[in-house]
C-alpha cells in the first residue's frame, strides 16, 4: 500500500490502529486501489464513514475531505450531502455490517430506492467486533458470540434462501457485488464497477476479524485456520452451500449502473422544470 | 412590505426561504405538515430542493448532510418527531453544522392529541440529545409575524454560530391565522432589524480552535482541503482522538461561544414592568397572548400585575427575575417545566406559583381568578384539578 | 372597532374554516386586525370543526374567544358544545340542522343557509356563504361589502359566481 497510501492517505492514520491480523486494512486497500485505477485525484472523492471497526479505522485516513456520522446514520447524511455537492464529486462510504445492514437499514434501503449516487463499501465482519464480539446480521447460524453463547439462534440475512442483496436489488439500488477481502482484483474490479455507476452501488466485502469473531466463532485466531473458513464459504459458480453451513457466491451481483436517473438529478431536475414553468 | 393573511407555517415558510434556505428535508407530521407542503412547493420556485425522508434522524440528517455541503438547510416536526431529532441533533451540535429546527409543539406524551397546543419541549430544547458539554439556541414565537421574523433570525445566528438553532412553536402559533408582512427589500429587511448571513466555508484542514469565537465559518467539504468533522472527539485539526483533554477544549468552544455572545441571542417583551408589580406573570409562545389580556384585565381591576414574555428560551435569561415579587408562570402543560427554571432564576426571593393547561390555552377569567388567588396567599384553584403548591 | 370574537362551528366538509378564513381577510383588507384559530384532529373527527376568528381595531393579544358575540351554529353538535358560552351575544343557527333551545339567555337568529342554498343552487355547498354574507350584514359595515366580496374572490376564485350569489343572499336576510 505504500505508493498509494503516500498518496492518497494521511500519514497521522496509516498504519491503523487495527487488530495485528484484521481482514480490514485490505479491504481499505482496495477501495484505494480502484479509486487510483479509474485515475481519480484527491479531490475527486469525499469519503465518508459509519461506527465500529470500519467506521473508526478508515475515517479521515483519506487525504481529502472526510466525514463520520453516528451509527447507521450516514447514508442520510451522504443523501443531503449529494445534493449539495457537484455532481462529479465521487461519495464514498465504508460503514461495517452493523452499521448497514442493522441499525441503518432503514436508511440504506430509501438510498437505494431514490438511487442516491453514493458508493457503499461494507466491510463485513460477521457481527458487532469493537464492542467485543456479539452477533450481528450476517452471524452464520449456530455460531457462537459473546450475546449467542448458546448458538446464533435468530435467522440472518445471508443465509436459508435470503439475501441482503435481494432486498438492496428490489429497493432499487443499480449496482451490486460481494467479494472477500481475500480475493484479489476481482473485488477492485468490482468497486471500480461500483463507484463508476451514477447511483446507488454497493459492495459487500466478507472479511476475517481474528480477535473476536475468530477466537470465539470459528475457534481458532490462527490466520491460516481463519483463511481456511474464508476458503470454504466461498462458493464456486453452481455450488451451494451446504445444509445449515453459511456460503458466499462472489462477484458482481447485479448491475443495471446508469440505467436509472439518479436522486440528486431527479430534484434538480424538478426544480428546473418548476422554474421553467413546465409543471 | 408585502401584507398576507396566513398561517404561521406559511410564515416560517416564506421566512425561510427569504433568509436563504435551499433544501428541506422532513417527515410529516401535525401540526408542522404544513410547512413541509408549503416548502414541497414554494422551494423548487426559489431554486430549492425537497427531500421527504423515511423519518425524523433522516430529516434532520439530510439537512445537515446538504448543510455540510454547503447548502443552508431547515426542517420541521412535532413531538413524537422532535424526540427522534436527538440522535442528529448530536451531531449537528458537535460537528457545528448551522441548521434551522421548528418544533410545532402539541399535546403529549407520545401521540397525545394531533392538533391540540402543548409546551412540552422546554427542557428537551436544551437538552436535546444526550452528552451534555454544550449550549442551544431556543427562540419561541408568539404570533405569526414574530414566526417569520424569528425564522430569518434563526438562520442568521445558525451561520454565525455554526449550530442547529431550535424554534420552539406551539400549534396555535403554526396552524393559527394572522396578517404578516414579508418584506421584499434589503431595506424592508433593515427596517424590521432583520439580518442575512451567507454561508461561509471554513476550508480546514484545521477543525475549530478552543476559543469562544463566532464567525469562524462552518466545515464545509467539495472544497478538498482535507476538511473533517466527525461524532468522535475532535482536535483542532477534526482528527478523531479520546483524550478529556481534547474534549474539554472542544466542550469549551460549544458551550462557551453561546455563552459569550448572549446579546446576539437574549430577547424578551415586559409589560407593565416599571412600577414595581405584585405579580408578575411569566410565559412564551401562544400562552404569552392570553396572559397580555389577562394583566391589562388585572390593571383595569387595580391590580398590580406585570408580565415578562420570553422570547429567547435557551441560554435562560436568569437576569429578567431578579425582583422580589411573586411570579406565576403559565405554561401549556400540566407538570411545569419553565416554572423550574424561574424558581432557580429567582433564587432566595422565589415565590413563585404555577398555571399549567392540557391542550388549551387558559381563559383570561382563569388567569384573573388565579391572580388574585396568589395575591390574597390562597391555594390557586382549578377548573378540575388541584395542582401541588409551587 | 371594539374586540369583536365570532365563534364558527359545523362539521367537516361545510366550509366552516372557509367562512373564518375569508372573514379573517375581509378584515385585514379592511386595515382591522384578526386572529383566527383552527381546531382539527381530534376534534374534526369528534363531530365538529371550529374555528375562532378575532377581529378588533387594535393589536389583538388573546386570540381565544371566551365570550363570543356571535356564535354561528351549524351543526347540532356544535349548538349544543358551545352553547354553554352564549351569555351574551347573538347565536345564529342553521334550522336546517339545529333545533334551538329556547331556554338560553341569549339572542337566537335562525339562518337556513342549508335550505337556501338547496333551492338556489340544487345542493347544500353554498351555505357556508350564505352565512358568511349574513356575518358581514351583521358586523354593520364595520367591514364593507365590497371588502368582504373582495376577500372571497381572493381566498375562493372556484365557483365564484355562485359564491358571491349566496354571499348576496346572507347579506340581504
Amino acid at each position: 500500500m505504500d505508493y498509494l497510501a503516500e498518496k492518497y492517505l494521511r500519514p497521522r492514520k496509516i498504519p491503523s490502529t487495527a487488530c495485528s491480523g484484521c481482514g480490514l486494512g485490505q479491504v481499505h486497500k482496495k477501495v484505494v486501489m480502484a479509486i487510483d485505477e479509474l485515475g481519480l485525484e484527491q479531490g475527486d472523492v469525499v469519503w465518508g464513514t459509519g461506527i465500529g471497526c470500519a467506521g473508526r479505522q478508515t475515517f479521515n485516513t483519506w487525504k481529502g475531505d472526510n466525514f463520520a456520522g453516528t451509527h447507521g446514520r450516514v447514508y442520510a447524511l451522504a443523501c443531503g450531502l449529494r445534493i449539495a455537492l457537484p455532481p462529479e464529486k465521487k461519495i464514498i462510504l465504508t460503514v461495517g455490517d452493523g452499521d448497514a445492514f442493522g441499525i441503518g437499514l432503514l436508511h440504506l434501503l430509501n438510498c437505494a430506492r431514490r438511487n442516491v449516487d453514493i458508493t457503499v463499501i461494507v466491510c463485513d465482519n460477521f457481527g458487532y467486533q469493537s464492542t467485543g464480539g456479539q452477533f450481528g446480521y450476517t452471524t452464520p447460524r449456530g455460531f457462537r458470540t459473546d450475546s449467542s453463547p448458546y448458538g446464533m439462534f435468530e435467522n440472518n440475512w445471508t443465509q436459508n434462501g435470503v439475501d441482503i442483496l435481494n432486498i438492496l436489488r428490489d429497493a432499487g439500488a443499480t449496482f451490486l457485488a460481494r467479494h472477500t477481502s481475500f480475493e484479489g482484483h476481482a473485488a477492485v474490479d468490482s468497486i471500480k464497477k461500483a463507484i463508476e455507476n451514477k447511483g446507488f452501488s454497493l459492495v459487500h466485502v466478507l472479511y476475517p476479524c481474528v480477535t473476536n469473531f475468530g477466537g470465539r466463532a470459528l475457534g481458532s485466531r490462527r490466520p491460516s485456520e481463519i483463511y481456511k473458513w474464508f476458503e470454504q464459504i466461498t462458493l464456486k459458480a453452481g455450488e451451494e452451500p451446504e445444509e445449515g453451513q453459511p456460503g458466499f457466491h462472489t462477484g458482481v451481483y447485479y448491475d443495471i449502473s446508469n440505467s436509472r436517473e439518479e436522486y440528486s438529478s431527479v430534484v434538480k431536475n424538478l426544480t428546473k422544470r418548476v422554474q421553467a414553468g413546465e409543471v | 412590505m408585502k401584507k398576507v393573511f396566513d398561517t404561521g407555517n406559511a410564515a416560517i415558510t416564506e421566512a425561510a426561504i427569504i433568509a436563504g434556505c435551499q433544501i428541506y428535508a422532513g417527515y410529516p407530521i401535525t401540526p408542522s405538515t404544513e410547512i413541509a407542503e408549503n416548502m414541497s412547493r414554494r422551494l423548487p420556485q426559489a431554486g430549492g430542493y425537497y427531500v421527504q425522508t423515511e423519518d425524523e434522524l433522516a430529516g434532520l440528517y439530510t439537512c445537515l448532510g446538504a448543510s455540510l455541503g454547503g447548502m443552508k438547510a431547515m426542517t420541521s416536526t412535532s413531538g413524537p418527531g422532535y424526540v427522534l431529532f436527538s440522535d442528529p441533533y448530536g451531531w449537528g451540535i458537535s460537528s457545528e453544522i448551522p441548521v434551522v429546527i421548528i418544533d410545532a409543539q402539541r399535546v403529549g406524551p407520545v401521540s397525545g392529541i394531533t392538533g391540540a397546543p402543548g409546551q412540552g419541549e422546554f427542557y428537551l430544547s436544551r437538552y436535546p440529545t444526550h452528552g451534555g458539554n454544550y449550549e442551544t439556541i431556543v427562540l419561541a414565537p408568539n404570533s405569526v409575524q414574530e414566526a417569520f421574523d424569528m425564522t430569518v433570525r434563526a438562520f442568521y445566528l445558525a451561520e454565525r454560530f455554526r449550530t442547529p438553532v431550535t424554534i420552539l412553536a406551539d400549534q396555535l402559533v403554526t396552524d393559527g391565522w394572522e396578517s404578516f408582512e414579508i418584506p421584499e427589500t434589503a431595506d424592508e429587511l433593515k427596517e424590521k432589524g432583520l439580518e442575512i448571513v451567507e454561508r461561509k466555508v471554513n476550508c480546514g484542514p484545521e477543525f475549530f480552535p478552543a476559543s469562544d469565537e463566532i464567525d469562524i465559518p462552518p466545515v464545509v467539504l467539495g472544497y478538498n482541503t482535507g476538511a473533517a468533522c466527525s461524532d468522535w472527539t475532535p482536535t483542532e485539526e477534526g482528527y478523531d482522538i479520546e483524550d478529556p483533554v481534547a474534549h474539554l477544549k472542544h466542550s469549551y468552544r460549544l458551550v462557551y461561544k453561546i455563552r459569550n455572545h448572549r446579546e446576539l441571542i437574549d430577547r424578551h417583551e415586559a409589560w407593565f414592568m416599571e412600577d414595581d408589580p405584585e405579580i408578575v406573570l411569566v410565559s412564551y409562545g401562544s400562552p404569552s397572548r392570553v396572559v397580555t389580556s389577562a394583566v391589562k384585565a388585572a390593571r383595569a381591576q387595580g391590580i398590580r400585575a406585570g408580565a415578562i414574555r420570553l422570547q429567547s428560551l435557551w441560554p435562560f435569561q436568569d437576569q429578567l427575575f431578579e425582583k422580589k415579587t411573586k411570579y406565576l408562570v403559565v405554561e401549556l402543560n400540566f407538570e411545569g417545566q419553565l416554572v423550574r427554571e424561574v424558581q432557580r432564576a429567582t433564587g432566595e426571593n422565589k415565590d413563585v406559583h404555577f398555571y399549567g393547561k392540557c391542550g388549551e390555552l387558559p381563559g383570561v377569567h382563569e388567569l384573573l381568578q388565579a391572580m388574585k388567588e396568589i395575591l390574597s396567599d390562597q391555594k390557586i384553584t382549578f377548573e378540575k384539578f388541584v395542582s401541588e403548591a409551587w | 372597532m371594539a374586540r369583536t370574537e365570532v365563534l364558527i362551528s359545523g362539521f367537516g366538509g361545510q366550509g366552516v374554516v372557509r367562512i373564518g378564513q375569508t372573514l379573517g381577510l375581509a378584515a385585514v383588507l379592511s386595515d382591522l386586525h384578526t386572529t383566527m384559530l383552527v381546531s382539527h384532529g381530534t376534534e374534526t373527527r369528534g363531530g365538529y370543526v371550529r374555528t375562532q376568528v378575532v377581529i378588533s381595531d387594535e393589536q389583538i393579544d388573546s386570540p381565544v374567544i371566551e365570550s363570543p358575540d356571535y356564535f354561528c351554529a351549524m351543526s347540532n353538535a356544535a349548538y349544543q358544545r358551545f352553547r354553554h358560552m352564549m351569555d351574551q351575544g347573538t347565536l345564529i343557527y342553521d334550522p336546517g340542522f339545529v333545533t334551538p333551545d329556547d331556554s338560553l339567555g341569549c339572542k337566537q337568529t335562525a339562518v337556513p343557509a342549508r335550505n337556501l342554498s338547496a333551492e338556489h343552487f340544487g345542493k347544500e355547498l353554498f351555505a357556508n356563504m350564505i352565512m358568511y354574507g349574513y356575518i358581514i350584514r351583521r358586523l354593520n359595515g364595520k367591514i364593507s361589502k365590497e371588502q368582504a366580496i373582495e376577500a372571497l374572490k381572493q381566498r375562493i376564485p372556484r365557483s365564484l359566481e355562485e359564491n358571491i350569489k349566496a354571499f348576496e343572499l346572507g347579506y340581504a336576510l
